[in-house]
């Protein structure tokens, strides 16, 4: 209701202003988006090979008229590919932009405050992953033509998120949103930010609905002085539950977090450095679901201060980032003596603060923490269920026409059984990717990708050892075409489909400026896929996909 | 039936060639040294190449590495390459060190909360536009394939002498008989 009549507020204010304008003075544009998704084949779940077919497209339209802009997404999925179908407008608004600094919006948007620890509202469809608000942001942000060198930036949002657990997408939990931001520059180099949110949860599980109510306060700080930069931020969680028969006593979850990144860059190198220290939910190994209501909330996303791989085989076993419970970092550096040569070079390290022991020697297991005075380090024990990750890289520009990059990733990831320590998971890769391209024109390109990964898994029932291949060849015209044909091994007893081998081939055309058409044919492996640290499972597929993206 | 017909209309829109109906939004961000950056400012001097990119787009770097020079050899004519990072908290802490380290001299700023992404109907990355000293968008490019940098160059140029975006789509139609 309170979204109606704002709309209703917006548009009268600006037929009010406009009444004032002679039609020469009206600024009207509009663009349009279509993404349309097909794909007829095979899906795997296990060895079990299941038809499947989907249908996707999103239409995102808008019209501006002088400061007013009117969105509307129209979304027809029938059937999706991951998640359920849906059939009409899917997002709406409408903003105002004032010159001197004030928007206000109303309706569906997405919204990051800072580096997303308080409040990180983003879209994934690949994942099925949605945390839009459907309410109003009202935003002042002092404007650049002052001279005084103060900066100000204010928002309030207010609304409600319908959260699809991607996991499991018949379950909806509801979150009516309060937030506040401030934003002060007093001088260039140096930032302070406060961020509160208020809200109030309803979260669903086994038919009845858990309420929660939580408040979460972020105080941030920047320095960006020279070639210095130094970005702090700490945030307070408290979450009371309200109880009923799944939590019969009433409980306040109180958790925190920390987060630090340090960069130094002079022409030639750089040098970054993050730190967390995620404490939003530590509990007993016993107590770790997913739906649990004293977790980090849905819309909070901190950063995850890991190496982010872009190759096929380092990036299909990805370390899973618990938010609730992880400490670690990573450092970064970049040298690039002329412009041709560069190297780079990466660390990332995580763990759990606590391991946990069961002091019942009876059969009932009963877990209590084993407290340490540095759990502010990660841990490199199995019992921490530890991550480490190097990465090397070299890419050289040989002429106008070769080039060339080689890489070394060791990745190393536990996942520690509690009940059973021998049956942990103990993940060990080492990757070498290559890539060269050759370009025998301006227009004319081929390129070359090959990675070997050597992998072990402890918890293999085979062969523990096996090694995955990665080949793809890609022959480019530009601007107009891609076409690029790419296989995949594996000689891993265990993988859970029982094939060993892959072949895709897919074509990228660029019919004009607006228009892009592809579609591929063969099978996918399948895999972990992550975005900001949120993973989801996707199944490997056999058939063929299509897709058009459109521009207007 | 449904479907059929959404193909088919789309296929037809397909066909068509389009003019450019994206719009010309104005914004201000902050680059690198916390300094404000504005588009309307920059296009007073010239035309303006936006580009949108992050650290983890490998295309993206490739077309930042090929602009460069591009940038450096127009840039006294008033020209300008603009890159409008799109890392979120993830990676967005290299980004300085990324682009000091490239030596890249171009302005860069950081569009974190994404809405100038979402201003100029950004679908993917990398993503660029030309829009030329009268707020017109002359040219449009989803995805980078090596060698477009060619292509741009002559929309560059075309750009400075006061070409409008339809005598651009022609000399380029011309070029690539």
């Amino acid at each position: 209701m309170l979204i109606k009549f704002l709309f209703l507020i917006i548009i009268l204010s600006s037929s009010v202003s406009y009444g004032q304008l002679s039609l020469k003075d009206l600024r009207v544009n509009a663009a349009v988006n279509n993404l349309l998704r097909y794909g007829n084949g095979y899906q795997y779940t296990g060895s079990i090979k299941n038809p499947k077919e989907y249908f996707e497209n999103l239409t995102d339209a808008k019209i501006k008229i002088n400061d007013v802009e009117f969105g509307i997404r129209y979304e027809l999925s029938d059937s999706i590919e991951y998640g359920l179908n849906f059939k009409g407008i899917a997002k709406r608004y409408i903003e105002y932009d004032h010159k001197y600094g004030i928007s206000v919006r109303a309706g569906n948007f997405w919204e990051v405050i800072s580096r997303g620890n308080s409040l990180n509202l983003f879209e994934d469809r690949t994942l099925y992953y949605d945390t839009g608000i459907d309410g109003v942001r009202l935003t002042y942000e002092s404007v650049s033509e002052n001279t005084n060198p103060l900066k100000i930036k204010a928002q309030i949002i207010g609304g409600n998120i319908n959260f699809r657990d991607y996991l499991n997408p018949e379950r909806i939990e509801n979150y009516k949103l309060r937030n506040f931001y401030l934003r002060v520059t007093p001088l260039k180099p140096i930032t302070f930010g406060y961020n509160y949110v208020h809200s109030n949860g309803e979260l669903p599980e086994e038919g009845i609905v858990t309420l929660v109510k939580s408040d979460v306060n972020e105080g941030i700080l920047n320095i960006n002085y020279s070639d210095f930069q130094f970005y702090t931020s700490y945030v307070y969680k408290s979450s009371v539950i309200t109880p009923n028969e799944i939590y019969p006593t009433p409980s306040t979850a109180n958790g925190d977090a920390l987060y630090n990144s340090l960069s130094y860059s002079k022409d030639k190198f750089g040098l970054t450095m993050e730190y967390k220290n995620y404490r939003f939910d530590v509990t007993l190994p016993d107590n770790r679901s997913n739906t649990r209501p004293s977790r980090m909330l849905p819309y909070q996303n901190p950063p995850t201060a890991q190496f982010e791989n872009n190759t096929v085989l380092t990036s299909r076993n990805p370390h899973v980032v618990d938010f609730n419970d992880e400490v670690g970092g990573q450092i970064n550096f970049i040298y690039a003596p002329n412009d041709k040569l560069s190297f780079e070079l990466n660390g990332s390290i995580a763990s759990k603060h606590y391991q946990y022991e069961d002091i019942d020697t009876s059969s009932v297991i009963n877990y209590q923490r084993i407290e340490r005075g540095n759990s502010w380090l990660p841990d490199m024990s199995n019992a921490f269920s530890p991550f480490w990750e190097i990465y090397l890289q070299a890419e050289n520009y040989y002429s106008d026409r070769l080039y060339g990059k080689l890489a070394l990733v060791f990745q190393n990831n536990v996942v520690y059984n509690q009940i059973i320590p021998s049956s942990s998971e103990i993940i060990k890769t080492m990757t070498v990717p290559l890539e060269v391209k050759y370009s025998f024109t301006n227009k004319y390109t081929l390129t070359f990708v090959n990675e070997t990964q050597w992998a072990s898994n402890s918890i293999n029932i085979g062969d523990k050892n096996y090694i995955n291949q990665y080949n793809s060849l890609t022959y480019s015209i530009s601007p107009i075409l891609n076409f690029t044909v790419s296989s995949e091994f594996t000689n891993n007893e265990d993988e859970p489909t029982g094939k060993k081998s892959w072949f895709t081939g897919d074509v990228s055309y660029k019919l004009n400026e607006s228009n892009t058409f592809g579609v591929s044919y063969g099978s996918e492996r399948g895999g972990l896929k992550c975005t900001n640290g949120i993973c989801r499972f996707v199944q490997p597929f056999e058939g063929f996909r299509v897709l058009i993206a459109t521009q207007y | 039936m449904k479907k059929t017909a959404l193909a088919f209309l789309l296929i037809l829109f397909l066909c068509v060639n389009s003019a450019y109906s994206q719009y010309y939004v104005d914004f201000t961000k902050p680059d690198l040294d916390g300094n404000d950056v504005s588009l309307s400012k920059l296009l007073e001097k010239g035309p303006v190449m936006i580009s949108f990119w992050a650290t983890w787009c490998s295309p993206c770097k490739e077309e930042m590495k090929k602009m460069h020079p591009i940038y450096e050899k127009y840039k006294d004519q008033g020209f300008t390459y603009l890159a409008v990072n799109q890392d979120n908290q993830k990676s967005i802490s290299k980004v300085k060190s990324f682009i000091n380290a490239n030596g890249y001299t171009f302005p860069v700023v950081l569009d974190l909360d994404k809405h100038v992404f979402e201003d100029y109907n950004g679908v993917g990355l990398p993503y660029s536009l030309i829009i030329d000293k009268n707020k017109n968008i002359i040219a449009k490019h989803l995805g980078y394939i090596t060698g477009d940098e060619v292509m741009i160059e002559k929309e560059i140029k075309d750009a400075l002498s006061g070409k409008d975006s339809k005598e651009i789509n022609k000399d380029i139609k011309e070029e690539s008989k």
